[in-house]
Formats: C-alpha cells, structure tokens, sequence
C-alpha cells in the first residue's frame, strides 16, 4: 500500500471533486444508510437510558416482587409483562404474599401496587382512562419520593377515603397546579386529595406505569370498594441497608417460596434485573430496526459500486497512461479502492454529521431523547469504508485488469 | 550485450478470418545510444513495434531481450516496473492527465516508484528546469501549448531516467516550430546518452535520427545508418514528392512513401526480396536487421 501516500489521497479527491454532483449522489446512498441506522441506534439507546433513569429514580435497593415467573437464561430475563412493574400481568399477588414480603429477612418495607378499575370524576370532569392504584404509607419511602405538597396518607388514615396524585392529575382533573383539598367520586364514594407528588421521569414505553397520571388510594379502602378482591400487581420493597439488596432478595424468594407452597409462580427482581428486562427488549427492538436500516448501506454500496463501474470506463485513458508510464496493476488496484473508499468514507462522515443534527431534531420536536455514543459514531465510520472497499472491489480488479493499449486507445 | 533485441518477433491480433499480421518475424538490434526513427505507412506496425518494445505488449512469437534480459514471458507487475524504470513514453497526443498540475503529472511516475511527495515534487520541478518549463509548473495541461505540453511529455518520461525513450509521433500534432522544438529537445537528450526511439511520418525529421527503419505491412524492409543533421537518404526521396496519394496508390493501399523506397512498392510479395539489394549496399555495420535480409545473405 505504498502508493497509497498524502499525493495520492490528494490526486483521489481532487478526482472526487472535478464531479461534484456526481460523488454527491453516489454517497447518497451512504448518507441515508447511515443515517438511519445510526439514527435508530441513537433513538433505541435514547430510550433505554430513560428506562434507566426512570428505574433508577427510585433507587438501586428497589426490589420488585411480581406475579408469574420470569425465566432466566444465562443473566437474560424474558419477560411478557409490562415493562417496568408488571402491571399487564394476569394473576396477582395477595395480602398474604405482602406479609410473607414483609417478614422476610432485611426487608425494612414492603409496599403493594394494585390497579382499581374505576372511572373518576368531579363535579364537571370525567376521567375514562384513570388509574387508580391501591397501595400503602410505605410507598414514598419505597419509590424514594416524598410528597411534594401536602401528605401522603399515614398508617392512621389508611381506611379514610384520601387520595394523593400524580403532577399531571391536577391539570387534566381539576385545572389547578396544586389541587390540595378537592375532592372526586371513584366508584360511588367520595375521595380527598391530600398530597401530590412532584413530577416522576416518564418513559414514552411504558405509559401505563406513569405515575404522574396515577391516582394512589389506601389498600385497605381499595379493598373495601372492590370487596375483597382488588389484586396486587406488584409489591414494591426496600432492604435495611443498601448493600444488602442481594441478600434481601433472596430472602424474599425464600419466604415467598415458603408462603406459595415451593411453587415459583412469582418473581423478585432487583433493579439490575428490571433493566436487563428492560433492556433486552429494546435492544432486540432497536437491532431489528436498524437490521433492516442496514439494508439500505446495502444500497448505498451498490450504488457505489455502479459509479465507479462507470468511472472506470470512463477513465479507460487515464488507466493506460498510468500503466504506460509504470503502473502496476495493483496500484491501480488500490487507488480505485482508495477512490471508492474515500467516497464511502465521505458519505458516512456526511451521514453521522446529518445523524447529529437530526437528533437534535428529535430532542426539540418530540419527547424521544436519542442519543449518539462515540461507539456508533467509530462503528459508522468503519462500516462505511468497509462498505467502500467491499464495493469497491470488483470495479477496481476491472480498471487493474485493462489492456494498456487498448486502454490507451480508447478516447 | 545490445539494449534492445529482437529475434523472430510476431504479433499476431485476433481469432480465425479476422486474425492480422501486426508484426512479421521481425528481427532488429539496437544499441545504446542510438537516436532511430522509425518510418511506414500507417497499420504497418511500427506502434505495435514500438509497444512491444515499451513492454505495453507482448510478442505472440519471437523472443525480445532488453538489455540482455529475456522480457517476453514475465510476469505483467515484473513487466511494469521495467517499463517503470528503463522506458520513457512520449505520446502524440501527450497524453498529460488533465485534473493534474504539470507539476504532478511529471511527478507521476516517481508515485508508482512510492518516492515521498517533497522528493517528487523536487525532483520534477528540477527536471521542468532543465526542460525550461519551470515557469509553467502549476500550470494545467490545457493551459500549455502543444509544444510546452509535449515537452512536459517529454519531461515526464525522462524523471525515472529511463535509458529509453519511446515516442510514438511526438511531432504528429504539433505544427513545425513546436515540432522543433521537441525534436531539439529529445536530441538533447540523446546527446546526454539516452537511447530514442520515435515513429514519425516526416523525413525531414530524420536529421536528428543516426539510424531509419522503414516498415511495412509488419516487416523492416529497409534500415538505414544516416548521418546526424542529414535526411536519410532513402527519406529524401520522398520529401519533395507529390504530398498526395494518387487513386491508385488508394486502391492498392500502397502510400507515397513505400513508392520511394527502391523497389518496395513493385508488389506484396516480393518487396522484401527486393529491398535486401539496396539495403545490403548501404549497410556499413555488420548488425542484423530486418530478418529477411539476414536470412538472404546466409
């Protein structure tokens, strides 16, 4: 590869630039496979930092306890529930699980999690689309929120018919930024609000889990309502210290293991589990997508490979006079490789600097926050002259094996 | 050891009915530091002669040594670094690559040497002096003269100091003041030691050449010693015809100049035959020439 020095990259895009137009559209091909790919990437890994962010709000020690088992392959969790707290699952849990939680060694709290179907009005509004979840006091301890007006309902008044919101409750209910003392009808009683939190990170995946549009009642006024038979879809615990999260974890597996007769029809996870859940999913989502995007370098290949076809043809004479005055077929070989490379390379560098700026487009016009890690700018860039030297190939073995005369000849 | 010969030499183009004869058994040494011009009509194979020579192409039989080094049968990235480093190419058509400077393009061959761009671009810089282009080094090719373009040709050819050059109608498209120009240039350069070789349609420039073969229909049917500054004497014959071929001459695809050549145009067949008389009287050397004659004096 000697001849391939400072001159000749210089003599290359000084070839690439006498056909401006022409280049241009053949790395448009490039371009948009690079783009969407690297755009897809940055949009899939975008939403697996906000699963984290929203998961890790609540802190590392959460430990999440679920109906129906999760199978685990080598470190990998397969999961058809809902993303985050499995609330699309369709047994639930008990009161009797919730105290063999809370009994479990090094658990300092357990709280449940249970939907209550219902709709809410006031006087003047309707929510169809409430959600309405039964828990207990511990819960702002356990999601490592506290209330940010008002209060949460304490150990006394869990049989009182007080209710706390989410932040985008108070907007959609009762036109107010902070409707502290208002009240509204869910299934025919009358309830109080007494506290709101502030915002919860949401994640555009998992909407159903948005605590900024739940409605949190007493556990034991849900199951006043629902007559007993309000189920829990998850119950949410905390170990005494931080670092004994692993072994609170299995502490829990073994009580409820205990309380459910040696069945594993539950699943206890801890937040590097929830994310690996999480994460996997999207990661198959996001592979998926960009798989087919990679179609299209693909294309952009080919179309790579037609020009410089073309080039070499139209370059015939220029071949000749090379290998007149000592070319050798493999430098000629290598400088239409260097050609098709540097105008592949070109493209990907155009197609991650328009990835870039599409991003920031994707921030300011939706909630998505892609993001591009140096990674997929490093792999972009090699892809894209792999994609130029595996293109690049079969027109440049054609210039290297041209007659010189009948190369010189040709006009 | 000659530089350059030539045993029984054929090229043959193409399959069955369509095959043609591009070069006849041709057999011709030269020496080092001879300035040969090379004259025929055009299709006689003085360019398949001259690419063979250049190692642009290969014989279809005969064997080709240049410079004692049997080059007929290697292989073809062995073959462009001979041509790289012991053959010149000048072009009628100059044949400088247009998006290039004149710098770079005499620049070229050093590339394919894998010389570092400074050393290069020194090394062509101080060849366009002693060629007196200098002022022209960032110039493109369109923006020369034919002339000043030839000469950059020339340049060009001359940077890997190759011991021959091969110019294939340097002259063709240049009118006569820039013709001179170039042949003074070449002859310059055949003074410093060079071997040339060029095709040219015009006697007069047989003055600078110290030897002139003529071909014909693949064959040397005539080679000539001449001495420099003089037109060849076989040449001259032909300068003050008539510079028009006649009807007949086109019907029977015979040209003014094999008219000149003493007993060459009778017919076909028997023009070598006849050739050998003239040629063996003006023979002063004892080098072989064209096989035929050879052959017949045995």
């Amino acid at each position: 590869m000697a001849t391939v020095s400072r001159g000749n990259v210089k003599m290359t895009i000084q070839s690439i630039r006498s056909t401006k137009w022409r280049s241009l559209l053949t790395m448009l091909g490039v371009i948009i496979g690079i783009v969407s790919v690297v755009m897809t990437v940055g949009i899939g890994e975008g939403v697996k930092r906000e699963v984290a962010n929203q998961v890790n709000q609540f802190g590392d020690d959460l430990i999440t306890i679920r109906p129906g088992n999760a199978q685990q392959d080598n470190g990998k969790i397969v999961s058809n529930a809902d993303l985050l707290f499995g609330l699309n699952s369709l047994s639930g849990l008990n009161p009797k699980d919730l105290g063999a939680v809370r009994g479990a060694d090094h658990v300092r709290i357990a709280s449940p999690l249970g939907v209550v179907p219902g709709t809410v009005q006031t006087s003047d509004k309707k929510l169809n689309n409430s959600l309405v979840l039964a828990t207990n006091s511990d819960l702002p301890s356990a999601l490592n929120r506290s209330v940010r007006y008002g209060d949460f309902f304490s150990g006394q008044d869990e049989q009182a018919n007080f209710a706390v919101i989410g932040r985008h409750v108070a907007a959609s209910l009762f036109d107010e930024n902070v409707p502290l003392g208002r009240s509204f009808t869910f299934r025919g009683q009358t309830f109080v609000v007494r506290g709101m939190f502030d915002e919860f990170k949401s994640t555009p995946l998992s909407p159903a889990a948005n605590f900024n549009n739940a409605i949190f009642i007493p556990y034991q006024v849900a199951e006043r309502l629902t007559g007993g038979s309000t189920q829990m879809y998850s119950v949410l615990a905390k170990p005494d210290k931080p670092e004994n999260t692993r072994a609170t974890v299995s502490s829990i597996n073994k009580a409820m293991l205990q309380a459910h007769g040696g069945q594993k029809d539950f699943s206890v996870l801890g937040q590097k589990e929830m994310l690996a859940a999480s994460g996997d999913i999207l990661s198959l989502i996001t592979t998926m997508i960009a798989a087919i995007a990679a179609i299209s370098l693909i294309v952009g290949g080919v179309g790579i490979m037609n020009i410089m076809l073309a080039t070499v043809t139209e370059r015939l004479h220029e071949i000749g006079i090379r290998k007149a005055i000592g070319a050798t077929n493999r430098q000629i070989l290598n400088q239409f490789m260097l050609e098709a490379s540097i105008l592949s390379l070109f493209g990907g560098l155009v197609g991650i600097a328009v990835s870039i700026v599409g991003v920031f487009g994707v921030r300011i016009y939706t909630d998505l926050k892609p993001v591009i890690s140096w990674q997929a700018i490093v792999i972009a860039t090699l892809t894209s002259l792999a994609i130029g030297i595996i293109f690049g190939t079969l027109p440049a073995i054609k210039a290297a094996r041209k007659d010189p005369i009948e190369a010189l000849r040709h006009e | 050891m000659s530089l350059i010969e030539f045993k029984d030499v054929s090229k043959l183009y193409g399959f069955g009915d369509a095959t043609t004869l591009a070069l006849d058994e041709v057999s011709l040494t030269i020496e080092e530091n001879e300035f040969v011009a090379v004259m025929g009509p055009s299709g006689c194979g003085k360019s398949t002669l001259m690419n063979i020579i250049g190692l642009l192409d290969r014989p279809t039989h005969g064997d080709f040594n240049l410079k004692g080094r049997h080059v007929s049968k290697i292989r073809s990235g062995q073959r462009a670094k001979i041509r790289r480093d012991t053959v010149g190419f000048v072009f009628q058509s100059f044949n400088l690559l247009p998006r290039l400077t004149v710098l770079e393009n005499v620049a070229l061959p050093l590339v394919y040497k894998g010389v570092s761009v400074n050393r290069r671009n020194k090394l062509a810089s101080a060849m366009l002096e002693r060629i007196g282009l200098k002022d022209r080094e960032y110039y493109y090719p369109r923006h020369l003269s034919g002339g000043q373009a030839q000469c950059a040709a020339i340049a060009r050819a001359l940077i890997n100091e190759p011991s021959i050059i091969i110019a294939d109608e340097p002259t063709g498209n240049l009118d006569s003041a820039n013709s001179r120009l170039v042949m003074e240039l070449l002859s310059d350069i055949h003074k410093m030691g060079n071997t040339i070789l060029f095709v040219t349609h015009n006697p007069e420039l047989t003055r600078y050449a110290t030897r002139v073969v003529y071909m014909h229909d693949g064959a040397i049917i005539h080679d000539e010693q001449t001495p420099l500054g003089e037109v060849a004497a076989t040449a001259k014959k032909i300068m003050f015809t008539v510079p028009t071929k006649t009807e007949e001459d086109d019907l029977a695809g015979v040209s003014i100049l094999m008219k000149s050549v003493p007993d060459a145009s009778d017919t076909e067949a028997h023009h070598a035959e006849k050739a050998q008389k003239p040629a063996a009287k003006k023979r002063k050397s004892s080098k072989p020439r064209a096989k035929r004659t050879t052959g017949a004096k045995k």
